[in-house]
C-alpha cells in the first residue's frame, strides 16, 4: 500500500544513538503503558522474552578499547513492510490514517508468518497466556487490550496515545500540534534520545531532524522504508 | 465512630475501606480518591478520562517529580512531572516500576504480629490494638528507642521521627540503607565540607559543561539522581554550534556511564586518587590552563613521581598528560568522584582529590543546593560509623524497642556488622515497611505504611538541578489498597499518651503537619497568595520551588595545604586472593529494594541483558585463564564469605578485576525477589574508611574457582557465537 502525503500522518521516531544510554527507563515504561506481560527466567532462557521495545548492545573492540553501543530496537513501521503481505487474514496491515502498521489482534489466528518476515525481529507471538498476580491486574492500561495466547503482537507507536490525542484536537477544533502526542518510551526517556512526531508536518521536530547528516535506518537495503531513524553516536578525541 | 451516613457507608464499603473509618478517621477520607460504582459518578470523575495526580517518586531518595494517571480509581501508569525542575518531565524505570509496589501481591495487607521472630507466621491485628501496643512500647522503652529509617522514608516522616526522638531523650534517628552507601554520601559530604565548607551533595550542573571526567560514578545509571543527570546529559551532548562534550570515565569495570564516555579509562582499582593527584600535578608543572588554573593546581598537587604514579594507576603518562590538558583547557570542565572509590579504604581522600579538580575552573559546575528559607531542610544521611554505634547498643541491650522505616538493615549491612546478632537482643521490633523484607521477618509487630502512592508527604530535595531549592511533594492519587495506616499517624497517635512527646508532636495528623511546614514556605513559581492556594498548587505543581535559582557564587576552595593521594588498601593477599571484587548496584534493582518488583526483573541489564539473576563479569582473558565461558557456575571466595554465581564473559572489564550487581540474594521481599540470585555484600568486611566513618564496601579482594556446575544464562541478547551451529529450542 503506497503511502500519499495527502492522508493523515507520517508517525516517525528519531533514535538518537548518541544520546541512549541504555538505562531501560523505555523499555519499562512500554511494559507499563502496553500491558506487555513479563516473561519468567525459564523463558527468557528459551529465548521467549517479551518486550515490544528492547535495547541491542554491541561490544566493538577489545579491552581495553573497548566500546558498547546501544541500540534501542522495536517495530520500524516500515512503510513497505515485509510482515503485511504474508499475513493470509489482514491482520498485519497498513494505516492509510497514521501511515502505520497496525497489528489487529481479533484477526491474528496466529501463522507467525509475519514474525517470519520480519528483518528487525520485532514481532512477539504470545505462546501462553499473560499473567498478572493478583492484584497486578490492576496496573492494567484500560486504553489497551491484553493479548491472548496464539497471538502475535509488537510495538504501536503507541496507537492508542496518537487516537487519544488525535480526538482532543478534533474536539477542540484545532490541528494536532508536533509534540503532543508522544509514546510513554519517548516520554520517559531522560536524555530525550527518543523523538517523535509526524514527518509530514514540516514543522515538526522529526522533520528537521531526519535530513541529519548522522541519520541511517536499520538493514537499509532491505528496501522496508523504516518510519524509524537513527542518529549515529559520535566520539570526542581527547585534544580535540 | 463519627458521624456515618447511609451514603458514606455505601460508599465506603464500596471501596473496601470500611475498617479505616470504623475506627475513626472519617475525615481523612474526603483527602483521597474512594473507588464507587458509579449510580452517582464522582465531580471529578468521566468514565475513559483519566485524572492526573503530582506526587514524588520514592523509589531511590533523588526525589524526582511524577505524575500519575489514574482510571477510575486505579493508577495505572506513572510519568514523569514535566515542570519538576529535577526530572523535567523524565523518569526511570524504577520510577516507571513504583505501580508494582502499590499493586505487589505479597503487601502486608494489615497490622500483623509474629509470634516467633522469623517465623513468618503472621497473625492480623486490629489497628487500634496495634497502635496501642506501638504506645505501650514506646512508653516502656522511654529513651531506649532507636529509629532506623532509609531511603523510602519521606522527609515528613523523617522530622517526625526526629521530633519524636528530640523530645524524649531519645538518640536522634538514624537514616541509612544500602543505597546511601552505594552512593557515598558520606565520603562526598565529608570531601565537600573539607574542601569549599559545604557538607552537602552537588547536584553538577553538566549542562554547561564541556569536559567531563567521572572517577566512578554511574550518574547515568544508579548513581545519586540518575535521571536529573540523564536530563543534563542529554543537553551535554546536544550543545550549540554541534558541540558534544568530552565524557571521560575511569573506573575498572565498564558502567553504562563508561559505556557512553569517549574514553573509557580502565583505572586500577583504587587507584583513582593517584590520577586526580597526578592530573593535578601535571597541570602545575606544565602550566596547563593558564597561569591561574596551573597556580591553583600547583596549591593543591602534593608531591607526586608521575611514573611511578602511571604506573600504579595503570595509565600510561602520556595519555595522563594529554587527558590533563583536555580538562585544564576547557572552557567549563567538571569532576565527579562516586561508586566504588568512595567506597574503597581511601574513600574520602579519593572523592576529595576529585572533587578538587573542580576547583581549578572555579567550580562552577559543582551546583550545591541551596538552604530553603525556613527552617525545611533535607534530613541529613547517618554515617556507618552512627551504624555500628547503634548496632553496639543493641548488642548491649540498650535498645529495648527499634523502629525501622523504608530502611532493611538485615540486607542492607555486611554480615560482619553483627546486625543480626544485634538485633536479637533488642525487646521489641517494629517494622513499618510494605513488604516483609529481611528485616520485616525478624519483626515482632510489621504496622504497614502506605505505599508513596498512597500516601502523603514531602520530599526536600538533595542534590538540586541548575540551583532551585524544591521541596518536592507526595499526596495519595488513589485510596489505600490494604488496610494500611500512614506511619505519621500512626506515631503521632501513640504519641499523644507519652506527656514529652505529645507536647512536641501537637498536631492531629502528618497532613497537619506537612501543611504547617509547606504553607510557612514564601510563594514560589506555582504563586499563591494565601495559605489555602499555596497549599493547592503545592500539591497540584508537584511541589515547590522559587521562579528563579537564588543568586549563588560558586563555592569558594576553603581547603589549605596539598592534597594527600595514596592508594588503597584491600583485604585478602593478592597471593591467595587474586582479584579485585568490584560491586556495583545494579541499573534496574537499585540497592535490592527493586527486587520485589517483576518490571524490573525482566526489564535486561543494560550492558549484559541479564535479568532475573546473579552473575559475575570476568574478562575474556581471565575467563580463558580459568577455563570458564557464560553460564559457568563458580565460586567467588573473599576473606568474609563466598557467592556461587554464573559467569559472564565481559570484555570491559580489567583483567585483574571481577565484578558483581548488587540488588539480588533476598531470602523474603514476596515471590519475585526471594531465592533468586546471590547477595555480593556478603563477601564483604565491616571496616571503615580512612576518616572513619563510612563502610568500605569496595576493599575485598576475592579468588574465583570453578564449580562443575552450569546455570543458563537469562539474557536477551543473542547467544550463538559466530559460525556456531544455530539450535531453535523448539
Amino acid at each position: 500500500m503506497a503511502e500519499e502525503q495527502s492522508n493523515g500522518h507520517k508517525w516517525t521516531m528519531i533514535v538518537d544513538a548518541d544520546k541512549c544510554t541504555g538505562c531501560q527507563a523505555c523499555v519499562v515504561a512500554c511494559h507499563a503503558e502496553n500491558n506487555v506481560p513479563v516473561s519468567s527466567e525459564d523463558e527468557v532462557i528459551r529465548g521467549r522474552a517479551m518486550h515490544w521495545m528492547r535495547i541491542e548492545r554491541y561490544w566493538e573492540g577489545e579491552y581495553p578499547n573497548v566500546k558498547a553501543r546501544f541500540l534501542p530496537v522495536f517495530c520500524q513501521q516500515c512503510g513497505n513492510a515485509p510482515c503485511e503481505p504474508v499475513c493470509p487474514v489482514y491482520a498485519s496491515y497498513h494505516s492509510t490514517e497514521e501511515n502505520i502498521n497496525i497489528q489487529v489482534y481479533n484477526r491474528c489466528v496466529g501463522t507467525r508468518y509475519c514474525g517470519n518476515n520480519c528483518p528487525y525481529r520485532v514481532r512477539i507471538f504470545n505462546f501462553w497466556a499473560p499473567r498478572f498476580d493478583a492484584p497486578l491486574e490492576q496496573q492494567l492500561n484500560p486504553d489497551v487490550t491484553v493479548r491472548s495466547p496464539g497471538v502475535m503482537e509488537k510495538c504501536t507507536f503507541c496507537i492508542q496515545r496518537i487516537r487519544r490525542g488525535r480526538e482532543q484536537a478534533n474536539i477542540e477544533g484545532r490541528p494536532l500540534e508536533d509534540g503532543e502526542i508522544i509514546p510513554a518510551c519517548a516520554q520517559a526517556c531522560p536524555t530525550d534520545a527518543l523523538v517523535f512526531g509526524d514527518k509530514w508536518d514540516e514543522n515538526s521536530r522529526v522533520a528537521q531532524m531526519v535530513p541529519s547528516e548522522r541519520q541511517f535506518k536499520l538493514l537499509e537495503n532491505l528496501g522496508t522504508e523504516p518510519a524509524v531513524y537513527y542518529l549515529k553516536g559520535g566520539e570526542t578525541h581527547v585534544g580535540e | 465512630m463519627t458521624h456515618l451516613t447511609r451514603r458514606d457507608f455505601l460508599k465506603v464499603s464500596a471501596a473496601g475501606t470500611a475498617t479505616a473509618i470504623l475506627a475513626g478517621c472519617a475525615q481523612e477520607t474526603e483527602r483521597w480518591v474512594a473507588l464507587e460504582p458509579y449510580v452517582r459518578a464522582p465531580e471529578e470523575q468521566l468514565a475513559g478520562i483519566p485524572n492526573w495526580y503530582a506526587s514524588t517518586c520514592r523509589m531511590c531518595p533523588a526525589g524526582c517529580g511524577i505524575i500519575v494517571r489514574v482510571m477510575n480509581g486505579r493508577a495505572v501508569k506513572i510519568e514523569g512531572n514535566p515542570e519538576h525542575p529535577v526530572n523535567r518531565g523524565k523518569l526511570c524505570a524504577r520510577g516507571q516500576s513504583g505501580l508494582q509496589l502499590l499493586y505487589n501481591p505479597d503487601r502486608v495487607t494489615g497490622a500483623v504480629r509474629q509470634g516467633e521472630r522469623g517465623s513468618r507466621k503472621f497473625e492480623p491485628l486490629a489497628w487500634n490494638e496495634a497502635i496501642n501496643t506501638l504506645y505501650e512500647k514506646l512508653d516502656a522503652a522511654d529513651q531506649a528507642v532507636a529509629i532506623w529509617t532509609g531511603s523510602a522514608t519521606s522527609g515528613h516522616l523523617c522530622d517526625l521521627f526526629a521530633r519524636y526522638a528530640g523530645a524524649v531523650g531519645a538518640p536522634a534517628p538514624l537514616r541509612y540503607d544500602l543505597t546511601s552507601a552505594l552512593n557515598s554520601v558520606g565520603a562526598l559530604a565529608a570531601a565537600n565540607n573539607a574542601l569549599f565548607g559545604q557538607a552537602t551533595l552537588p547536584g553538577y550542573t553538566l549542562a554547561q559543561a564541556d569536559v567531563i571526567f567521572s572517577f566512578g560514578a554511574d550518574f547515568l545509571g544508579a548513581w545519586l539522581s540518575a535521571t536529573g543527570f540523564g536530563v543534563e546529559f542529554g543537553q551535554f551532548r546536544s550543545q550549540r554550534f554541534g558541540k558534544r562534550g568530552l565524557l571521560v570515565q575511569f573506573e575498572p569495570k565498564m558502567s553504562i556511564t563508561g559505556a557512553k564516555a569517549d574514553r573509557w579509562v580502565p583505572v586500577q582499582p583504587g587507584a583513582e586518587a593517584l590520577v586526580a593527584g597526578a592530573l593535578l600535578r601535571i597541570i602545575a608543572d606544565e602550566g596547563f590552563g593558564g597561569a591561574e588554573r596551573a597556580g591553583l593546581a600547583a596549591a593543591l598537587a602534593g608531591e607526586v613521581d608521575l611514573d611511578a604514579a602511571a604506573a600504579a594507576c595503570d595509565v600510561p603518562l602520556a595519555d595522563l598528560v594529554a587527558l590533563a590538558r583536555a580538562f585544564a583547557e576547557a572552557e567549563r570542565p567538571v569532576a565527579i568522584p562516586g561508586g566504588a572509590l568512595a567506597g574503597a579504604s581511601n574513600g574520602v581522600a579519593a572523592v576529595t582529590a576529585v572533587q578538587a579538580l573542580n576547583a581549578l575552573a572555579g567550580s562552577s559546575g559543582l551546583g550545591f543546593t541551596p538552604a530553603l528559607p525556613t527552617a525545611l531542610a533535607a534530613p541529613g544521611w547517618s554515617s556507618y560509623a552512627e551504624v555500628q554505634a547503634l548496632v553496639e547498643r543493641m548488642s548491649a541491650g540498650q535498645v529495648r524497642l527499634l523502629l525501622v522505616h523504608g530502611a532493611n538493615p538485615v540486607y542492607d549491612l555486611p554480615p560482619g556488622s553483627g546486625i543480626a546478632d544485634a538485633l536479637a537482643q533488642v525487646e521489641t521490633i517494629i517494622s513499618f515497611n510494605p513488604l516483609v523484607d529481611e528485616t520485616s521477618a525478624l519483626a515482632d509487630y510489621i504496622l504497614p505504611d502506605r505505599t508513596y502512592l498512597e500516601g502523603w508527604g514531602y520530599e526536600v530535595v538533595q542534590p538540586a538541578f541548575r540551583g532551585l531549592p524544591v521541596v518536592s511533594s507526595q499526596q495519595p492519587v488513589v485510596g489505600p489498597f490494604h488496610d494500611v495506616r500512614p506511619t505519621g499517624d500512626v506515631l503521632l497517635t501513640a504519641a499523644r499518651g507519652i506527656p514529652a512527646a505529645a507536647a512536641a508532636l501537637p498536631w492531629t495528623d502528618e497532613v497537619a503537619f506537612i501543611r504547617e511546614q509547606i504553607t510557612a514556605l514564601p510563594k514560589g513559581a506555582s504563586g499563591g497568595d494565601d495559605d489555602e492556594v499555596r497549599w493547592a498548587r503545592f500539591q497540584q505543581h508537584g511541589g515547590w520551588w522559587p521562579e528563579a535559582a537564588p543568586e549563588s557564587a560558586a563555592p569558594e576552595l576553603a581547603a589549605q595545604g596539598t592534597l594527600d593521594v595514596a592508594g588503597a588498601a584491600f583485604d585478602g593477599e593478592a597471593a591467595q586472593y587474586p582479584y579485585y571484587l568490584h560491586l556495583f548496584p545494579s541499573v534496574l534493582l537499585g540497592d535490592g529494594r527493586g527486587a520485589s518488583l517483576p518490571w524490573l526483573q525482566g526489564a535486561p541489564d543494560p550492558l549484559t541483558t541479564v535479568s532475573w539473576q546473579t552473575w559475575v563479569e570476568i574478562n575474556p582473558t581471565t575467563a580463558q585463564a580459568l577455563g570458564v565461558d557464560h553460564g559457568d557456575v563458580v565460586r567467588v571466595e573473599s576473606p568474609h564469605g563466598a557467592v556461587e554465581v554464573p559467569v559472564y564473559v565481559f570484555p570491559g572489564i580489567r583483567p585483574d578485576t571481577v565484578a558483581i550487581p548488587l540488588g539480588q540474594g533476598h531470602s523474603d521481599l514476596g515471590r519475585y525477589a526471594r531465592e533468586r540470585g546471590s547477595h555480593a555484600l556478603h563477601l564483604v568486611g565491616a571496616a571503615l574508611d580512612d576518616v572513619g566513618a563510612n563502610l568500605a564496601w569496595s576493599s575485598a579482594r576475592v579468588r574465583v574457582t570453578k564449580l562443575d556446575k552450569k546455570q543458563a544464562l537469562a539474557r536477551l541478547e543473542s547467544t550463538i557465537d559466530p559460525g556456531e551451529d544455530i539450535h531453535v529450542p523448539f
